[in-house]
């Protein structure tokens, strides 16, 4: 008789597996406890900076906690548009003295198109106003 | 000033302290710390030619979390007493201090009447285990210092007294 596929097999392995993840754990698991038992619970202290996140010495100055102009997502978007210009604007110049594309005219079309429609980004951002550096202020109301 | 009783872990266990303590006293971690010259003799004894690997403790730590001996290497202006607290604050235990140069054991050259800027001695607020004399010592003499303090850690000798024998 076939075993059906949805039936307990290989019972005597589980126990195996059993123990292993508990070899496992024990040896993951292990090493922490044994160092919380034997470690000293507390340090020395003469101004109690223990806890201090900086590890400098130094007082640090105010919270990193800080609102920032979002003026720069802005720029970070843009730096994109001229980027993936640049990154394909490469292997044209490298490869356009090239004697195959030297006397076409068709290829000059077509990269002329394609910078075009690469620097529409930039077009549509100098519309909007991005290149002029104002604080973009936001009236909670 | 850093000398209070801070209650000991929760397992005892001489056997196992002894062996820690020999380890502790073979793998010194200081601390990155120069403040005046004697750093420029730390950085010596650190680099080939003294070579404080040879005693285990070339393992000079950025992070005060991950040291263990602070090096007091130098003057300890007004301005600088508060950062070199807080650091030994964030040294984990066992946490020892060397004074390293005749600034951290006295003050040195700018003990005189009228001074306003330095604080005369690492004494004044730390509990000092190993002093260094010397403007600045020799690297030498800082590898003495580590040696000492190594015997003050554990009771293992790096080497026999050879009058004793």
């Amino acid at each position: 008789m076939e075993h059906q596929f949805t039936a307990f097999l290989y019972h005597e392995q589980v126990l195996w597996i059993a123990a292993f993840t508990l070899g496992g754990l024990t040896f993951a698991l292990g090493p922490i406890a044994i160092v919380y038992l034997f470690m000293p619970l507390k340090t020395r202290q003469i101004n109690n900076k223990a806890l201090q996140f900086i590890e400098c010495g130094m007082d640090p100055i105010g919270d990193s906690w800080i609102r920032y102009g979002v003026v720069f997502y802005l720029y970070a978007l843009i730096f994109l548009a001229f980027d993936v210009d640049v990154l394909f604007l490469f292997p044209v110049a490298v490869a356009y003295n090239d004697a195959l594309f030297a006397s076409s005219l068709r290829d000059f079309v077509e990269i002329v198109l394609f910078i075009g429609i690469l620097s529409l980004a930039i077009v549509y951002a100098w519309i909007k106003g991005v290149f002029k550096w104002e604080r973009k202020t936001f009236l909670r109301r | 000033m850093g000398t209070q009783n801070i209650p000991s872990s929760v397992v005892q266990f001489a056997l196992a302290d002894k062996l820690i303590n020999i380890g502790r006293a073979n793998s010194f971690w200081p601390l990155t710390f120069g403040i005046a010259c004697c750093a420029i003799e730390m950085m010596a004894t650190g680099c080939a030619r003294f070579d404080m690997s040879r005693f285990g403790a070339e393992v000079f730590r950025p992070s005060a979390r991950q040291s263990d001996v602070l090096i007091v290497a130098g003057t300890i202006t007004k301005k600088m007493m508060p950062g070199i607290k807080t650091l030994y604050d964030q040294m984990p235990e066992p946490k020892w201090v060397i004074a390293l140069g005749n600034c951290a054991i006295s003050g040195g050259p700018f003990a005189f009447d009228g001074q306003y800027s330095i604080v005369l001695g690492a004494h004044e607020f730390l509990p000092v285990d190993v002093y260094i004399p010397g403007c600045p010592p020799r690297p030498e003499a800082l590898l003495q210092g580590i040696i000492e303090l190594e015997h003050l850690v554990s009771d293992w000798k790096r080497w026999k007294n050879p009058e004793a024998a």
